[in-house]
């Protein structure tokens, strides 16, 4: 509590920190420009002056060190209010751990520490430096002008279409990389950088900003998302991977609204994609498929959306009477049915309609007002191939799928459902009508899903039973509660992270479950919230001492005294 | 703001104003145990009801009864005239509205979205005009966001709009539940314990709101253990002892009800104290002494109180 | 008739098993309100553990003495696994809702089943198969062998193992519960923990101990699963977990011999199903989770559960 002083007092020891967190960042800097291993690996580390993969990584380390060195300082106008202390500390451990996983990176890779150069040992000397200043300033106070720091709105502006334009950038990067190293390198460095900033409350301000310029932010968001495919050239493994990922984090955002607004938990919502995705497959004219009808796609969409939100509504009937952990076990119960349904309905043990464990194989591609799907499409001279085709449809649905989210979210509707999710009795007391609103939620988020279904199984071309189990759904649960339960930025980060590494990491992906496991297990423990803590941050996961401590002058005596 | 003084209320119940809330023959029994036992009331408009009684009398429970939270065994509730179904949607929407002991707003949504919850049930738009966000939705909303910065400001809490609830301090908790219960234009107010856990001076400011709430024209039902509190404000008091309504009457008639002494002290046997020595300094002290006194199921069983 | 006797005995069969595994949910939800969803890879666990002291001390074996030792130490890396998880993952997020536990749970769940497929064949030093695939479980005499046929209802030896393991659980389960002073502790936390607590009872103790009880009585199914089915693989738990949930609910959840009547109950009715209902075998599991979605709807109190009153 004392350590709330005026930072204009810089102590002498926070200054010496400061110096030598500048030394080290400048020293990082330095060492992108000479060579990191005597062999050409990882696109050849070895040149100087041509800094490539992990010596770019190391660099920008160092920009960030030294931009948050100089704040209290020289940067003092332009970056006064950045909380350099906690930044620096957390960029020193960060930027340590990175050169050690360099130089281990260069050790398996080229065959021995031996074959470090100079560059990756100045890196690390630097990364130490880094880490004893960072534990230096760790303590020093936030500048007081930090509680006022609201730029220019030109400045915010185009500080937010930077960060979109990077934010393509970095993952037209990553995706690039078919180094698992240099693409964990890179990822790690992304880690690193971004706590740096989070603990240098750099993003309570892009968060201010990002709040008055909301449409800038969406557009931005959707503009870079829309030019990705054109800086992929063709390339159909990055494309698929990317239309993968928007299935899923539409799929996520649907779940979203169940599971983060209304605050029922769905571990069945895999169920809603399938039973979209089978209508989509029923009717889409494959010869397995055993009905000959094939309507228009758009018809196609509106009725595995309808059918599946017939389906929501079925699963959200019980939960007029059952709520909770019972909940969540119901709509379980429902997801496997259903699995086991389109398991058994082959036409030996039941009606033929879905071709049982085999499937519906062969569903030809997607043709839209004569727009084929399956042929490559030359547009402003890029060749946008057919995962790129689908790609930018599924980016048209995601977008629509947020905007429905966002409105919703910011409604009465939207309301209700927190209200029911914070307090369901108060909810009710205060004449909120929670049946229809929980039965809304759950039609709504499966009509979502339903549509994402019909164009997956276009996409896929084959549906069958194993995709949609239950671990599908657990999956996806993880990408809400990862991102952030009730955020949209934070279900789509989330959603990246779960189906990009899988995808991106060959030895990963035979760990995936494992460390996905792992992963809910870590988050609930620490970071209950997830990555982008929601405005009405923290839901129902959270400890009761915050609020406890945040009741000022009421002790909790008091409080349990009257219950 | 306009009412400096808090005026002395001896004022008899006035028979001249209709009756808004009557509740006729309320019986509710946990398996064994009757908690609310055949207690029947009116409330009158712009009216301002005590209701006392020990830990345990049943109190809470006649509030759940009175709005559909629990089903009552028997009995009848109306509202300006008109029975009352026992679901708490419908009691809201006809327009009784209520305040929590243990406090239950939505700790995760700001103050301003509290309130605007409590606009529920007076908005209609539905999810496709929500997300097309038609002239109607924005006009809704609109009012929603005026109004409820307005109970807001009634209450006190205008500059508090966009703090998350559960970061309020405890007055303005309570406070803010009541804004919420008002959001929802009730002609009849519940308000349970509303003090609890209050200074003297919150204690003082939670009485000017309920004078203000009564200037509004609404009636207020109020749970109170501290019996200035009670007897200040209220137009008539209403005592409850093991689920039965023991006494009825101006605050000066319960007050001085040798009855209802004794039933705050616990059912002791002691008649060397004379109900009419005490003053209400002594009720309160008794009234401390007697909050550890729970009447036991059994006998709560066993008696019907009076 | 006969077809019907036969079926009640593989109803009883299999209804002991998962009545052997719902305790485990049962006296975790009674005491911390949590829906322990890792339970079913406890019981997988149990398995693997037989199978490895199988593997690593008597391979070659088939005597009935190995059968004791099997237990113990399926035992013993069922509680051990139980015991840690709740000391890392649960113990931790006591008081943090309801959401936070059974997502944990989850994420517990699929690690121990990753944990099993990927590392059983490289412990270090020993020589275990694969678990990608099934892996046959040792067949030990007496238990496992030829049917015994009881006039029209053939009984497999297994299915007499199972049987007589429920019977001694249950009967030292009641021993433990109401003749020890922990389980009399027990009791009194799930009745009312704030209370028990001022007593004196040490939750956090009384909260381990009922994760080992469940887990120990998983880990007894385990190598009655492995016997019955003659292998055993990496997956065994999820699905044999969500339908002992059901049989634990559907006795009324908290309640130990509720859990125990349920698992039976639930045993009898599936085979019934699988014989006089349409589909047959494979839409059991379809039947299985209706009722289960059946009980939580119209009795989540169970058979033997009292009505909880939700207080405003
Ligand atoms: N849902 C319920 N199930 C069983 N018993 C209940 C229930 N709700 C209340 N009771 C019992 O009814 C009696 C009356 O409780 P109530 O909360 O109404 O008292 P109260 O007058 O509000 O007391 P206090 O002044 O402490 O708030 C108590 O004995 C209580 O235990
Ligand atoms: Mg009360």
């Amino acid at each position: 509590m004392s350590t709330i002083t005026s930072s204009s007092t810089t102590t002498g020891r926070e200054r010496l920190g400061l110096r030598l967190a500048l030394a080290g960042g400048a020293l990082l800097l330095v060492s992108g420009l000479l060579s990191w291993s005597f062999e050409p690996i990882f696109g050849d580390i070895s040149i100087r002056l041509w800094p490539v993969s992990l010596q770019v990584f190391a660099m920008l380390i160092g920009l960030t060190a030294v931009a948050l060195a100089l704040s209290p300082t020289v940067l003092r106008r332009a970056l006064g209010w950045v909380h350099a202390g906690p930044g620096l500390w957390a960029l020193g451990i960060g930027a340590t751990a990175y050169t050690a996983l360099s130089l281990a990176a260069i050790a398996v890779e080229a065959g021995g520490l031996i074959n470090a150069n100079e560059g990756a040992w100045i890196a690390l000397v630097g990364a130490l430096l880094l880490l004893g200043g960072g534990w230096m300033v760790r303590d020093r106070p936030r500048a007081p002008e930090a509680f006022s720091a609201q730029g220019p709105a030109t400045v915010e502006i185009v500080t937010i279409v930077a960060i979109c334009a990077l934010a393509l950038a970095a993952a037209a990067y990553a995706l690039g990389r078919d180094d698992a190293w240099v693409f964990v390198l890179f990822l790690l460095t992304l880690g690193v950088i971004g706590t740096a900033l989070a603990r240098a409350e750099v993003f309570e301000w892009l968060g201010g900003a990002a709040g008055r310029h909301q449409h800038v932010l969406t557009l931005g968001a959707f503009a870079a998302a829309f030019l990705f495919p054109f800086t992929q050239d063709g390339s159909e493994i990055n494309m698929s991977i990317a239309t993968l990922v928007l299935i899923f984090a539409a799929t996520a955002i649907g779940l979203n609204i169940v599971v983060g607004l209304a605050g029922l938990l769905d571990l069945g919502y895999i169920a809603f994609l399938g039973a979209g995705a089978y209508v989509g497959a029923i009717f889409s004219g494959s010869v397995s498929s055993s009905i000959g009808w094939t309507p228009p796609f758009l018809v196609t969409a509106l009725m595995g959306g309808l059918f599946a939100a017939l389906l929501g509504l079925i699963v959200g009937s019980p939960t007029l009477r059952v709520s909770g952990d019972y909940l969540a076990i119901v709509t379980l119960a429902f997801g496997e049915i259903f699995r086991l349904a389109m398991f058994n309905l082959d036409g030996n043990n039941g009606p033929d309609l879905t071709n049982g464990p085999n499937g519906i194989t062969a569903i030809p591609n997607l043709s839209i007002l004569g727009f084929d799907f399956g042929e490559s499409h030359t547009i402003a001279g890029v060749e946008l191939s057919r995962a790129a085709n689908y790609y930018l449809f599924m980016l048209f649905i995601t977008a629509l799928i947020v905007l429905i989210f966002a409105r919703l979210n910011n409604s009465r509707i939207g309301r209700g459902w927190v209200a029911i999710r914070e307090d369901e009795r108060a909810a009710e007391a205060m004449g909120v009508n929670v049946f229809g609103l929980k039965l809304l939620a759950f039609a709504g988020g499966a009509f979502l899903a339903g549509v994402a279904g019909t164009v997956k199984a276009h996409y896929d071309t084959s549906v069958t039973p194993d995709q949609y189990q239950f671990l599908e759904s657990a999956f996806l649960l993880a990408a809400v509660v990862l991102g952030g339960m009730g955020t949209i930025a934070g279900v789509i980060l989330g959603a990246v992270v779960l189906k990009l590494m899988p995808e991106k990491l060959r030895f990963f992906s035979e760990y995936r479950l494992l460390l996905f496991g792992l992963l809910l297990v870590i988050m609930m423990r620490f970071r209950p919230e997830g990555l982008v803590a929601n405005k009405r941050r923290q839901l129902e996961l959270h400890d009761d001492d915050q609020d406890r401590a945040a009741q000022t002058d009421r002790s909790p005596q008091t409080k349990e005294a009257l219950q | 703001m306009s009412t400096a003084a808090v005026p002395h209320a001896d004022a008899p119940s006035s028979p001249g104003r209709g009756v808004v809330l009557e509740a006729r023959n309320i019986v509710m029994r946990f398996g064994g145990l009757t908690a609310v036992d055949d207690v029947s009331f009116q409330v009158h408009e712009g009216e301002i009801v005590g209701l006392i009684g020990p830990n345990g009398a049943g109190k809470t429970t006649f509030f759940n009864c009175l709005t559909g939270m629990y089903k009552p065994t028997s009995g009848e509730v109306t509202l300006g005239g008109r029975a009352l179904p026992p679901r708490p949607r419908a009691v809201v929407t006809a327009g009784m509205a209520r305040t929590f002991q243990n406090i239950r707003l939505f700790g995760n949504m700001t103050a301003l979205e509290n309130v605007m919850v409590g606009r529920y049930c007076r908005t209609s738009s539905m999810a496709l005009t929500s997300i097309l966000r038609g002239p109607k939705f924005r006009r809704e909303e609109r009012e929603s966001i005026d109004r409820g910065r307005e109970l807001l400001r009634f209450v006190g809490l205008d500059d508090k709009a966009d703090h998350l609830a559960r970061n309020l301090p405890y007055g303005e908790q309570r406070r803010l539940e009541i804004a919420r219960a008002l959001a929802t234009e009730p002609q009849v107010v519940l308000l349970d314990e509303p003090t609890a856990g209050m200074n003297p001076r919150e204690t003082e400011e939670a009485m000017r709101l309920i004078f203000r709430i009564r200037e509004l024209g609404m009636a207020v039902v109020v749970i109170e253990h501290d019996m200035r509190f009670i007897f200040t404000l209220c137009d008539r008091v209403l005592c409850l002892v093991r689920g039965a309504l023991l006494v009825e009457g101006s605050p000066a008639q319960v007050q001085s009800d040798p009855r209802v002494i004794e039933a705050y002290i616990g059912g002791s046997e002691d008649d060397d104290i004379s109900a009419d020595e005490l003053t209400e300094e002594d009720v309160e002290v008794l009234h401390a002494e007697g909050v550890d006194v729970e009447p036991s199921r059994t006998s709560a069983r066993s008696e019907n109180g009076r | 008739m006969d077809q019907f006797l036969q079926q009640l005995v593989n109803g009883l069969t299999i209804g002991s098993l998962y009545a052997l595994i719902a305790v485990g949910y049962t006296v975790v939800y009674g005491i911390v309100q949590l829906i322990n969803f890792a339970h079913g890879e406890i019981f997988m666990i149990g398995a693997f553990g037989a199978l490895s002291t199988y593997l690593i001390l008597f391979q070659g074996q088939t005597s009935l003495w190995v059968l004791p030792f099997l237990v113990l130490g399926a035992m013993a890396a069922s509680v051990g696994v139980a015991v840690l998880t709740e000391r890392v993952a649960y113990r931790p997020l006591r008081g943090a809702g309801r959401l936070a536990p059974l997502i944990t749970a989850i994420g517990i769940s699929v690690f121990l089943q990753e944990f099993v497929r990927l590392f059983y064949d490289k412990v270090p030093g020993l020589d275990f198969p694969s678990a990608k695939q099934k892996i046959p479980f040792p067949q030990i005499e007496v238990v496992t062998g030829p049917a015994i046929e009881l006039g029209p209802v053939t009984i497999q030896r297994a299915a007499v193992f199972t049987i007589g393991c429920l019977i001694m659980c249950g009967a030292a389960l009641w021993w433990f519960i109401n003749r020890t002073r922990t389980g009399r502790g027990m009791q009194a936390v799930s009745q009312d923990p704030d209370t028990a607590k001022l007593m004196g009872i040490n939750v956090d103790r009384v909260i381990v101990v009922a994760f080992a009880v469940g887990a120990a009585l998983a880990a007894i199914a385990g190598v009655a699963q492995g016997l019955l089915n003659t292998n055993i693989n990496f997956k065994m738990g999820f699905i044999a977990g969500l339908k002992a949930f059901t049989a634990a609910v559907l006795g009324g959840i908290g309640n130990v011999w509720g859990a125990i009547l349920g698992g039976l109950v639930l045993g009898v009715l599936e085979t019934l199903a699988v014989q006089f209902l349409p589909g047959g075998s494979p839409w059991k599991d379809v039947w299985a989770f209706a009722l289960l979605i059946l009980v939580l709807v119209f009795r989540p109190q169970g058979l033997l559960g009292a009505k909880v009153v939700d207080r405003a």
